[in-house]
């Protein structure tokens, strides 16, 4: 019983109407229409020195109705082209690459990180139905399809969002499910196979394993956000997620060298077919008495080994007339994952787990970037967004054989992003 | 809109909302009490202006005929109707701006016209803040149901009203909207504002008791002319939004002191309420009060 508790009620009573008086009242009149859209347009450039080239539009469409759902739909269009590394590292020697059907190679310089060439097209559609039970509980039901030339996904989720503590505390609870189905470009190669074993096969680029690839993955999340003051909020996330099929990259080998540290052959990578990933997140946003500041710290690890802190701070500054500038830095160190390996040795004998791809590797990312906003008109903004980014890695790791030690076995990789966006209301 | 010369201060008088409303200056010149009244007098009507029910004209009016369909509220509205969302939560559901609806049927003419059971009953359907959808700034007031600020409006005005003269003047100011009051600072002699308490009982005629304020305000909840008498059972108009009826036992009225009206007004309709719990609720408040049974 509140009212029979004591003194609570004063403070609170107190609380509550320094509130109701400390907002000085604003003329103006009230919108009487509910009911309305929200339409997002941006195009994101995305850069990575000499290798990948992706340009990125996409529509963002919400709809409000009465009842208070609301209806989001995204649509997004990838165009990639340029190069991603194999996975090989570079050598004194011009290296070719076969693809698992044996119908199709590509060659890369000496002294020069191997790379794949590939071009592709992704188009994403998502749709999600937020619903309103009660004044203290919704619902968001969504589903999400996507599919490139050689990768088609589906995925539906849902979540429970439930108010309590007088709106000040949201509880979080999500389960989202997932298949994916790769059909490589080149065939689906046999995990851990010495490349000068493949043999040409008449059925092309859709030989190798033939067909496609299946990949199921089950997520789950919980999270608590509380409003902790008028300017301080506060969020907590666990999520786990479990993921079994093919979970290897097709396009991804293994320099096989010698004694010397000269690549003599390559094997393709072979990865575990589960993984069991989970991550807690925080995230606390301060209301200065004009700017915000957003600070994030996740801490991320899985069954492969893999694990990895980043923190994230945005500062939002308000300019003038509704226009703002917000700084952003983020850092992030990856430790690699068990068979993470940058080669293999030719007289061991091949191991089940290895991959040599730089995201299982250790890996700090860092990216600073700029976001500045300008309101157009009475209820649309346009904003520019231009970060920089840097991934490096181990360059010169202490098991380097031979002539491995005087290359760059882990390349830094710098990358640029820019991205502008409209937003407007109807 | 009149002001008069006081001994030491300037006594100037408006109506609005329904109540004889004064301020009391203490400023040399008529000039500056004039000028003091007409912030005063505007802020008053400004806000009965917006939140009279009597109206056809303001948000209100706009939010009482929506029939069901949301809409969005100025941040003014907003303020209030988070406040009113407290009150209800920190009242348990006593305080409830919905349950103006009640008026229907309760007319507290000092007659024996007692509803019946059943029209209070038909009218429980639509009273009752969890029924309304408020997120800020959009609000769904399902058919039938209405809002009212009556509880809270000239408390609030007079909260407002302070604020505004008080960035005029460093003089002391005694702000009474109808019985509901605030003293901006002790008297230039460093005496308190004596504030006379009206006896129930004779109405404008007799005092039951004083009370001294330097600063801070002092409300009132409680009309004694207000009240149905049948069967020897005196039913006050102090109804409770959860049952439709008079909450029983609830004292003649109740005056408390705190920081700023709205508290006063609150913590006072809050114990009227708690019917034969005033006394023990707000003894508990610590606060300053003086309950008529």
């Amino acid at each position: 019983m509140q009212l029979n508790n004591g003194r609570s009620i004063r403070q609170a009573l107190a609380v509550a109407t320094c509130t109701l008086l400390g907002t000085a009242p604003q003329s103006g009149h009230a919108a009487d229409n509910a009911e309305n859209w929200r339409v997002d347009g941006s195009i994101l450039y995305y850069s990575e020195q000499d290798r990948v080239t992706v340009i990125e539009p996409v529509v963002f469409a919400r709809r409000t109705f009465a009842d208070d759902s609301a209806l989001t739909l995204r649509l997004v269009y990838d165009s990639m082209t340029g190069a991603s590394a194999n996975g090989a590292t570079l050598t004194n020697a011009p290296q070719t690459f076969t693809s698992p059907s044996g119908t199709s190679t590509y060659t890369t310089p000496a002294n020069q990180t191997p790379l794949h060439q590939f071009s592709d097209q992704r188009v994403a559609l998502a749709a999600e139905w937020e619903k309103p039970v009660n004044r203290m509980r919704r619902y968001v039901y969504g589903a999400t399809i996507s599919t490139e030339n050689d990768y088609q996904s589906f995925g539906l989720s849902t979540t429970l969002l439930q108010d309590f503590n007088d709106k000040l505390s949201t509880f979080t609870a999500g389960l989202a499910g997932s298949y994916d189905l790769v059909q490589p470009i080149g065939g689906v190669p046999t995990p851990m196979q010495l490349l000068s074993t493949v043999v040409p096969s008449s059925g092309g680029d859709e030989g190798g394993d033939g067909g496609g690839k299946g990949k199921a993955s089950l997520d789950g999340i919980v999270g608590f956000t509380q409003v902790l003051t008028r300017r301080l909020l506060t969020q907590f996330n666990y999520s786990i997620g479990y993921a079994s099929g093919y979970l290897t990259d097709p396009y991804k080998v293994l320099s096989v060298v010698n004694a010397t540290g000269a690549t003599v052959d390559y094997r393709y990578e072979s990865r575990p077919d589960t993984r069991i990933r989970q991550s807690l997140y925080w995230k606390t946003v301060y209301h200065l008495p004009h700017d915000v500041v957003h600070f994030s710290y996740r801490h991320y690890w899985d069954d492969w080994g893999v694990s990895a802190d980043t923190v994230d701070l945005h500062y939002r500054l308000e300019l003038w007339k509704g226009s703002y500038l917000q700084p952003h830095v983020r850092y992030a160190t990856q430790n690699a994952a068990d068979f993470y390996i940058h080669s293999l040795l030719n007289t061991n004998p091949a191991p089940v787990h290895a991959s040599a791809d730089y995201r299982l590797g250790d890996l700090v990312t860092t990216t600073v970037g700029l976001k500045f906003g300008l309101p157009v008109g009475k209820s649309s903004e346009l904003s520019l967004r231009v970060e920089s980014m840097t991934q490096s890695g181990n360059s010169h790791p202490a098991d380097a054989i031979g002539i491995q030690k005087g290359f760059d076995l882990f390349p830094t990789i710098h990358s640029s992003i820019a991205q502008l966006t409209y937003t407007g209301r109807f | 809109m009149t002001l008069l010369r006081r001994s030491g201060y300037w006594e100037g008088s408006f109506e609005a909302m329904a109540s004889p409303c004064s301020l009391l200056a203490e400023v040399a010149n008529a000039e500056v009490a004039r000028r003091l009244l007409a912030i005063a007098r505007a802020e008053a009507l400004r806000i009965e202006a917006k939140y009279s029910r009597y109206r056809t004209d303001n948000i209100l009016y706009r939010i009482n005929t929506s029939a069901g369909q949301p809409l969005e509220v100025d941040d003014e509205t907003a303020q209030l109707l988070d406040y009113a969302a407290h009150c209800y939560t920190l009242s348990e559901g006593r305080f409830d701006v919905t349950s103006g609806v009640l008026r229907q049927v309760w007319r507290f003419d000092g007659s024996d016209r007692v509803p019946s059971a059943e029209a209070v009953i038909a009218l429980l359907p639509r009273i009752g803040w969890e029924k309304i959808s408020w997120q800020r700034p959009r609000l769904m007031v399902p058919p039938g149901m209405e809002i009212d600020f009556g509880g809270i409006g000239k408390e609030y005005a007079v909260d407002r009203s302070a604020l505004l003269l008080a960035a005029e003047t460093d003089a002391s100011l005694l702000i009474n909207y109808g019985g509901d009051l605030f003293a901006t600072s002790a008297r230039a002699d460093g005496h308190s504002w004596r504030i006379g308490l009206d006896d129930p009982a004779a109405t404008g005629e007799r005092s039951t008791g004083e009370l001294e304020i330097r600063r801070g305000a002092i409300a009132t909840s409680g009309d004694a002319r207000r009240y149905l008498l049948k069967d020897g059972i005196r039913y006050s108009h102090i109804l409770d939004p959860r049952t439709g009826w008079p909450v029983p036992d609830a004292p003649h009225s109740v005056t408390v002191v705190a920081d700023t009206c709205l508290e006063a007004g609150m913590l006072a309709t809050f114990a009227m309420l708690m019917g034969r719990e005033a006394e023990v609720f707000l003894g508990r408040q610590a606060t300053g009060h003086h309950i008529i049974r």
